[in-house]
This record gives structure tokens, C-alpha cells and sequence, in this order.
């Protein structure tokens, strides 16, 4: 479960302060994935960053019950200078896990081959999704934050995940992030549209995507 | 409880990062941290004792001029590495399991390391070539370590967070820390410097340090101006002054 508190949240930069959720109170439950919406720059990612507790409300608080990944995006949490090998033994030293077991699982899950041992910083995007994404995957969460992930990759890439998310889907679930709509039909039960501050959860993930696509057709 | 260890599992895992990662790319790998400094300090040491015979203290000058440039170290090499430790490790700060602090112990206790086997090096090497002389009195040079590393640790949290917020400050701060190796008394005894120049000199802590430090090794010096009451009141409060920016921004220190 996770449960927003009169959550409020401002984004700063060079003096514009913009409000990405507004004294919100919002619960999600376990057991159902939920779909994010929400138009360029309305603050979806950084909602999830707050999610994950890597960034601090203004006011207000989010309980979490359960284990929370941290956001998985393309753009990635590795360290450029370390080789992907170096970023997944620090992800396992930090998650208290398993580390050769953890390198066996994302070095056979990315097949990044000899870039394995590579600084990341010579990654392509897709392959920087593939090791991020094989490596969310090698630790188990209750909750997995995924941010656009999916758009990168060929179709290859694509069934892997689709195929790993459905065995992961039965304990775990996805908050996911994306502008492909399709994206968030096929993985998500339910929706959020984040839209002026405000939070608007649908029981629907289908009711979500029509009130989103409402949304920018108004604008 | 788990906060603890959390903490201590990710401060290892920065440790370990930064072993790795710092010399990385180079044969020898983190031999490199401790060759680099003490080859300098060598080198510094030759250099000088060519120009100026007569050390003002005891009868090596390298053992002068080395005691005097490691204390200095201890302080110059542990900001320099402080500075950037929030910078360098931006990345890894997406996991909300690492915070800002994490990635500052890991570096304070990285470079505390590595500086003191450069010292052991270095002023072993100095002692057993040039068979010096020396009654050494650990308490005053434990105590100057300490001190110099805890003000360097406070400099470095202020200039973490100015750094970010101010990169004109950056600027500024290259500029004035640069010279201080010459006015730090590296070189020169305070206690020799006439009247009203000399009070000047004393302000400055490491001054107090690098004295500390050489009474450690120099029985017989005084150490006149030497105010240890002053160096700890400097230390803390800076440290002090470090951890207050540093809880203040960590706004700024995450999401920059």
C-alpha cells in the first residue's frame, strides 16, 4: 500500500515554482498496477522519484508498506564511470543482496556481452535500459517504478520485458510511467492522471486514458 | 536499527566505488592514491632541501619540510576530495537508499586512510634513509590529524552545497585556497615572523595545525603561538557550521 497525506510538492528552477501535486490524498493498493498519466512536464517522474523516497515532499506525507524500487528510467541511476558490472555489484552491496547472483541474472538478462565490463557512459539507451532494467529485476520488490522504460529497445527487448513482468506481476506490482497509452493498456489495472497539481486515481485503467486524452485535446 | 545498517551498507559500497573507480582505469589501480601524493612529497622535499640547507627546526630539512606538507595534506588533500564528493556521485543518489552524507563518509573515511599511509610512507621512508633522529610524541600528532581532518570535513560539507548554489563561489574559493600552502608555514616557523605580521599568520588554523603536528616530532620545539584552544573552537565550529548547511540543503544536494 501506498497512501498520500495532503501531499504537496513544488518544482523549482531559476525562480518559477510550479506545483506538481497540490495537498493531495490519494491510496493505492496492493495487488493492482497502476498506470501514470499525465501531459510533458506535469511531474510524473519526479512523482515517482518522490515515490521511491528519493526526493522529499514540501508538506504532507506518503506511508509506504511493502519494499519500493527505486524509479527505472533509460536515463538510468548508473554512475557513467563505472563499468555495468561495478554499478550492479553497488545496487546488490546497497540492496543487501546477493552479489554474484545478482551479476549472473542482469549480465544473462541484458546480453550486453563484452560491454558488461564497460564503463556505462559508453552504453547506448537501449542498452543502458536493458542493464537497468535486468537489474530491478534481479531484486525483488513489491512495487517496481517504471519510467518510460519500455519505449526504448527493439522488439526484442520488449518481449523480454513483457515476459519477465508477468511472472513478476503475481507477487509485485508496476507504477508505470509512459505516453505510449498502449503501453499502460497492456501492463496496468488502474490510473492516475496527474493534470494542475491534482492527482485523479481511476478505478479504470481505460477510464484513465479517456480522461487523459480529454485532457490534451483541451489544451 | 535499519537505518544503521542500511547506512553502513551503502557507505561500504561507496568505499568500495571509490577504490575502484578513482584510479580505475589504470594499471595499479588504487597504489596510485597512496604513490602519487608520497612521490610528490619526495620530489617537494629533494627540491627544497637544494635550495635552503638550514631547516629551521632540527637538522633534516626534509624531515622539516615533509612534517610540515603531510600536516598541510591532511587538511589540502581532504577537502579537495570532499569538495566533489556530492558532485561525482549525483548519479547514485537516484537510489533513495543512498543519501548525501553517505557519499561524504565514505570519501572522509577513504582519505583519512589513505593520507596517513602516505604520511607512514613518506616520513618512514625519511627517518630510515637519512637516519634521523627522532623521539616521536604520538599524542600532539593524532591530535593534529584529527583536528586538520574534522576542519577539512567541515570546509568541504560548506563548500559541497556553495558549490552547487554559487558556482562563482567555486571560483573564488580555487583562487584563495591555492596560496595557502605558502602561508600555511610549510616552510617557515611562525615563531621566527616579527610582531604584528606574526599575529596575521596565526589566524589562519592550519598554521596551528602543521605547529601541532611538528611538536610530535620535535621535542624540544615551543611552538610559540600555538593555541589549541583556538584550532578546536575553529574545527568545531566549522564542522558544526558544515552540518547545518549540509541538513539545510539536502534539497538542493538531491535534486540538482
Amino acid at each position: 500500500m501506498i497512501r498520500f497525506e495532503q501531499a504537496t510538492k513544488y518544482a523549482r528552477t531559476k525562480g518559477i515554482k510550479k506545483p506538481i501535486i497540490e495537498d493531495a490524498s490519494l491510496t493505492l493498493n496492493r495487488g493492482k498496477s497502476v498506470g501514470l498519466l499525465g501531459r510533458n512536464g506535469a511531474g510524473k517522474s519526479t512523482l515517482l522519484r518522490l515515490i521511491a523516497g528519493a526526493i522529499k515532499l514540501d508538506k504532507g506525507r506518503i506511508i509506504r508498506r511493502g519494499k519500493i524500487s527505486w524509479p527505472l528510467g533509460f536515463a538510468g541511476s548508473f554512475q557513467p564511470s563505472m563499468t555495468g558490472e561495478q554499478n550492479v555489484r553497488f545496487v546488490a552491496r546497497i540492496y543487501g543482496v546477493d552479489t554474484e547472483q545478482l551479476i549472473g541474472y542482469v549480465k544473462d538478462f541484458a546480453e550486453l556481452g563484452p560491454f558488461f565490463k564497460a564503463p556505462v557512459g559508453t552504453y547506448s539507451s537501449g542498452m543502458k535500459a536493458r542493464l537497468a532494467f535486468g537489474l530491478s529485476m534481479g531484486v525483488n520488490f513489491d512495487y517496481y517504478l517504471v519510467d518510460e522504460i519500455t519505449a526504448v529497445g527493439d522488439s526484442n527487448f520488449r518481449k523480454k520485458c513483457q515476459a519477465v513482468f508477468e511472472t513478476k506481476l503475481q507477487e509485485s506490482d508496476i507504477i508505470m510511467v509512459s505516453h505510449s497509452t498502449g503501453t499502460i493498456r497492456d501492463y496496468c489495472d488502474c490510473g492516475v492522471v496527474l493534470e494542475k497539481g491534482k492527482m485523479t486515481y481511476y478505478e479504470n485503467v481505460e477510464d484513465a486514458i479517456r480522461a487523459h486524452d480529454k485532457n490534451m485535446k483541451e489544451s | 536499527m535499519g537505518y544503521l545498517t542500511t547506512h553502513f551498507r551503502v557507505v561500504g559500497a561507496l568505499l568500495v566505488r571509490e577504490m575502484a573507480t578513482r584510479f580505475g582505469s589504470k594499471p595499479g589501480g588504487y597504489v596510485w592514491a597512496l604513490l602519487d601524493p608520497a612521490a610528490h612529497i619526495l620530489l617537494m622535499t629533494v627540491i627544497f632541501q637544494a635550495i635552503a640547507r638550514a631547516p629551521a627546526l632540527g637538522t633534516s630539512f626534509a624531515l622539516f619540510f615533509a612534517t610540515g606538507y603531510i600536516a598541510f595534506q591532511f587538511y589540502q588533500a581532504m577537502t579537495g576530495y570532499l569538495n566533489a564528493a556530492v558532485k561525482a556521485n549525483k548519479a547514485l543518489l537516484s537510489y533513495p537508499n543512498v543519501a548525501p552524507i553517505d557519499t561524504i563518509v565514505a570519501r572522509f573515511v577513504l582519505q583519512m586512510g589513505t593520507t596517513s599511509l602516505v604520511a607512514f610512507i613518506v616520513l618512514g621512508t625519511i627517518v630510515a634513509i637519512m637516519r634521523v633522529d627522532t623521539n616521536i610524541h604520538w599524542p600532539s600528532i593524532l591530535e593534529a590529524i584529527g583536528l586538520a581532518c574534522l576542519f577539512g570535513l567541515g570546509v568541504a560539507m560548506v563548500n559541497c552545497v556553495l558549490f552547487l548554489r554559487y558556482p562563482l563561489y567555486e571560483q573564488v574559493f580555487g583562487i584563495v585556497n591555492r596560496p595557502l600552502f605558502l602561508i600555511s608555514g610549510v616552510f617557515f616557523l611562525p615563531d621566527s615572523i616579527p610582531a604584528p605580521y606574526r599575529d596575521l599568520v596565526l589566524i589562519n588554523p592550519l598554521v596551528h595545525i602543521i605547529m601541532g603536528f611538528r611538536k610530535g616530532f620535535y621535542p624540544e620545539y615551543r611552538a610559540i603561538g600555538l593555541d589549541m584552544d583556538y584550532l578546536y573552537g575553529i574545527a568545531f565550529l566549522t564542522l558544526f557550521a558544515g552540518m547545518l548547511v549540509f541538513t539545510l540543503s539536502r534539497k538542493t544536494l538531491r535534486n540538482e
